[in-house]
């Protein structure tokens, strides 16, 4: 079916189009296109017509005629609930014009002024979504005296600026819930980035974000955000949720993260998880923010002396998933006191079967537990390392201190 | 340049050293891309101050900080519930209180002037009904805030579409552009009083305004604004001063006399223009989402609105009892604040005067600093650029292009000798009228959608009240265009 299309089109060029039956009657205004909720680059399957106040639905092969007018081959209309599930429709100005959504491409958050289709045979697909200041003022009905006006005094051609389809993730609560595989566009971001994205937004979308983020990318993200946002979300999440988000979390981020919260909050996401992992973070809760003990983690490896180097590193790409600190085997005696410190990088040099007590520096630098987070800093700064272990009176290995967690103390 | 990923790629492996971040695809292996601002040793300065990290630089750096996060923490984990309401109200109030006391800038305090010296007390009653009406449009605006944490121009944009917005925002734009004018008017005038020529003032003005704005925080801009309020007492103490006969003032309030002479009726109108502006709503709008009220916390921010229209209405009584008491009983006829300022020395004391200066450069710097950046928010947000004064230049040209081209220009003119200020005011009057209409239908429009605002939208009650406000509001500020016009 020839309908005349162009190769391009935009969606202000249908917006409140003239539709016509065959006879050449008028019988309504486009006021929304219906794309089917595909991936990566949607059809547009019909298109809704407001017609004596109603709006009604036209499916794409009843279009007998786009240019020069838009023409309908049967003016019986379908009423526009009834045919379509929410779950396999876009409807394009409802859900994506005039919004806010994420482009995953450049990792912000950006308002659509525009769509771009491209014709494929006889049918449209979307293609870009256009946010830049063309785009707006196509919508106002004066890109052509802009572009006009810019070529003349300046000789700047306006660009458009399209983001593709395909790195859009929209923000509707619909569109979140309906499409598993649109989450995916957003693990793809850094975390980050990811959490630079959700503080810019409303806090409806953020809970939206939230609940459709598999756990592990909602605690990395979580790990990034503003303490302010981070309590803002965790109240209003589901506790179920919140328990999962917190126990996939670094136990120093997550400590600082139920330090803020309030107290039967905190409890009540402690009791949904892990018993170890919960004991651990009630232990890093105890310590004043500003100390040694504010500042640490749990998840690090210690190992016994007698240890071999071949078993080290298997042990150490064991516990990869799960350990914050990377970089440093801790050395502990049967008594839990730190004995010494093995990096990566003594591991790789040495030979398979040696112990680890062959390998271990003679002396080993530590902080203690209340030590004020101001001589951590000169720690770091002294002794360049990517990681401090944190110990008591008695010499026992209570946590290690990552060097991402002191950027920034003392600017 | 950023770095990308296919999203169809396969596995994306992130090798990430602690201070860069490098992504590998096991696909395109040889495709590396990195991403040169972001490969800096530090993190960005927004994650700095963001991040937390900065939390606990500021428990040690300021005090004051540290006080207030276990403040807030006493409050929240207080069981005593009379404390606990005072402590959130102290620690939620601004938004509501600000927009109030920015209503009486420099045009509402020549506006109470004029109609105090020219009607004396005549008209005082009617502040009680536009106490009202504020009431009403701002408590919904509040709702809006709070309930979708998006800003006015946002709900207007993905409801009413593109279209409607730019004309929208190029209304406010031009009326904000008057106010500021006029702002900066009014800085001039009360510098004056005190013998300081408008070259000076106006540019160090517009400097500090502009520099606080950009170099301060939502944080420290809201604490200075908030004593800025503050001296909007200097309006009552010389309402004490010049010793008003009480007795005929609570006759006047008890006996409202509504009559319809034309030049009354004109004043009246210019009190409702200036109290009740357009950008007002969306200045509250985006102050309320910027400090992240909850829905739980809705009542203190409602407790906010109506306490700060209360008090811009006493501070608003205040300087028509002054003008009415001293300038009307004595015949002074003046034609703006500066004249009211200047004769109520010898009239009430040459203290009078500087008090009365004083509070007209307060308000019309607190004004100043307040519509360039709600109009910039406004613009930025309508139109979808980046806004946000945590911004750097690069990351948000247009906002603070926007920004410092409002304050400069405003600023300029007013140092130009011979303009024709009087037409543009006037000119920004009838433009305000005409926006405000739109505002208050669409505000109507939006507050109503169940979608949107699901539990929270307007009851019958209150929806015929918010109804005939807007209508009257609507009748009035058409009445003032056909008068101007």
């Amino acid at each position: 079916m020839d309908q005349g299309l162009k190769e391009f089109y935009f969606f202000s060029e249908f917006l409140n189009r003239r539709v016509f039956d065959t006879t050449g009657l008028k019988v309504g205004k486009i006021s929304d296109l219906v794309a089917e909720r595909a991936e990566p680059y949607p059809m547009i399957i019909g298109v809704v017509v407001r017609t004596r106040g109603r709006k009604m639905f036209i499916p794409w092969e009843k279009i007998i005629q786009i240019e020069p007018r838009f023409a309908l081959s049967e003016t019986e209309l379908i009423d526009l609930k009834s045919p379509l599930p929410e779950k396999d429709i876009i409807l394009l100005r409802e859900e994506v014009m005039d919004k806010q959504i994420v482009d995953t491409f450049g990792a912000k958050v950006v308002r659509v002024n525009d769509l771009h289709f491209l014709r494929v045979d006889s049918r449209l697909r979307l293609v870009h979504v256009d946010v830049g200041f063309r785009g707006l003022m196509r919508r106002v009905g004066w890109e052509k005296l802009v572009d006009q006006a810019l070529r003349w005094f300046f000789s700047y051609v306006l660009p458009n600026q399209f983001i593709s389809w395909k790195y859009v993730q929209l923000l509707s609560g619909s569109d979140l819930l309906h499409l598993s595989v649109s989450q995916k566009k957003l693990s793809h971001l850094h975390p980050a980035d990811l959490a630079d994205i959700i503080e810019d937004l409303s806090g409806r979308d953020r809970s939206a974000i939230f609940h459709a983020l598999d756990t592990e990318t909602a605690a990395e993200a979580m790990e990034e955000i503003d303490p302010k946002i981070q309590k803002a979300i965790m109240e209003t999440i589901p506790l179920e949720k919140a328990s999962d988000i917190v126990e996939e979390m670094s136990p120093s981020d997550a400590a600082d993260l139920l330090g803020d919260l309030p107290e039967e909050r905190a409890e009540e996401i402690l009791e949904g998880m892990e018993q170890e992992k919960a004991e651990d973070l009630r232990e890093l809760l105890v310590h004043p923010d500003e100390t040694a003990g504010g500042l640490m983690t749990t998840a690090y490896l210690s190992l016994t002396s007698s240890v071999t180097v071949e078993t080290a590193i298997a042990r150490l790409k064991a516990g990869a998933p799960n350990l914050d600190i990377m970089d440093y085997i801790f050395i502990l005696d049967e008594a839990e006191i730190l004995q010494g410190v093995v990096s990566i990088r003594d591991l790789l040099t040495a030979h398979p079967h040696q112990p680890l007590a062959e390998i271990q520096p003679s002396r080993v630098v530590s902080v203690k537990v209340d030590e004020d987070q101001n001589e951590v800093v000169e720690a770091f700064a002294k002794y360049g390392f990517r990681a401090l272990p944190v110990v008591d009176e008695e010499g026992h290995l209570r946590g290690v201190i990552s060097f991402r967690s002191v950027l920034g103390i003392g600017t | 340049m950023s770095w990308a990923l296919e999203p169809e790629g396969g596995k994306v492996i992130e090798l990430q050293p602690p201070n860069s971040k490098l992504q590998i695809n096991t696909n395109y292996s040889a495709t590396l891309f990195l991403s040169l601002h972001r490969a800096s040793p530090l993190p960005s300065p927004k994650r700095l101050r963001a991040g937390r990290p900065q939390r606990k630089a500021e428990g040690e750096g300021f005090g004051n900080q540290n006080i207030m996060v276990s403040y807030v923490k006493w409050i929240s984990s207080s069981k005593q519930s009379l404390w606990r309401t005072i402590g959130l109200f102290f620690i939620l109030m601004g938004p509501g209180i600000i927009t109030s006391n920015v209503d009486n800038d420099a045009g509402g305090i020549t506006t109470y002037s004029l109609a105090g010296a020219e009607y004396g007390l005549k008209l005082v009653w009617s502040l009680i009904p536009i106490m009202i009406a504020l009431i009403v449009i701002q408590e919904m605006c509040a709702r809006m805030g709070v309930v979708t944490g998006k800003g006015l121009s946002d709900l207007i944009r993905e409801k009413f579409g593109a279209k409607i917005t730019f004309y929208l925002v190029i209304g406010v734009f031009l009326t904000n552009m008057g106010n500021v004018l006029s702002e900066f008017a009014g800085v001039a005038a009360g510098w004056e009083v005190f013998g300081v020529n408008k070259f000076i003032s106006v540019p160090i003005s517009a400097f500090l305004v502009w520099l606080m704005v950009v170099k301060g925080s939502y944080k420290s801009v809201e604490k200075v604004f908030l004593i800025a309020c503050v001296f909007y007492i200097s309006y009552i103490i010389t309402g004490v001063i010049v010793k008003p006969d009480w007795g005929n003032v609570f006759d006047q309030f008890l006996h409202p006399r509504l009559s319809f002479q034309p030049s009354e009726m004109t004043m009246l109108i210019g009190i409702v223009g200036t109290t009740i502006a357009p950008w007002m709503q969306f200045y509250l709008q985006a102050s309320i989402v910027e400090k992240g009220i909850k829905t739980e916390d809705y009542k203190f921010a409602r407790f906010d609105v109506v306490f700060g229209a209360i008090a811009v209405h006493i501070v608003a009584f205040f300087i028509i009892l002054v003008c009415a008491e001293t300038l009307f009983k004595h015949g002074v006829k003046i034609e703006t604040a500066k004249d009211a300022a200047l004769s109520l020395a010898p009239l009430a004391g040459k203290y009078c005067t500087y008090l009365f200066a004083f509070g007209l450069i307060n308000a019309s710097l607190f004004a100043a600093s307040i519509l360039p950046l709600s109009t910039t928010y406004l613009i930025c947000e309508g139109l979808g650029w980046e806004a946000g004064i945590d911004k750097k230049f690069i990351e948000a040209p247009q906002f603070y292009g926007f920004y410092s081209l409002i304050i400069f220009l405003g600023a300029g003119i007013i140092l130009y000798p011979s303009f024709p200020l009087i037409p543009i005011m006037y000119f920004s009057q009838v433009l305000n009228g005409m926006v405000l209409p739109f505002i208050l239908i669409f505000m109507l429009l939006l507050i109503n959608d169940k979608k949107l605002m699901m539990n929270y939208t307007n009851g019958p009650v209150f929806n015929i009240i918010a109804w005939v406000t807007s209508i009257v509001m609507i009748a009035l500020t058409l009445l003032l265009i056909i008068q101007m016009l």
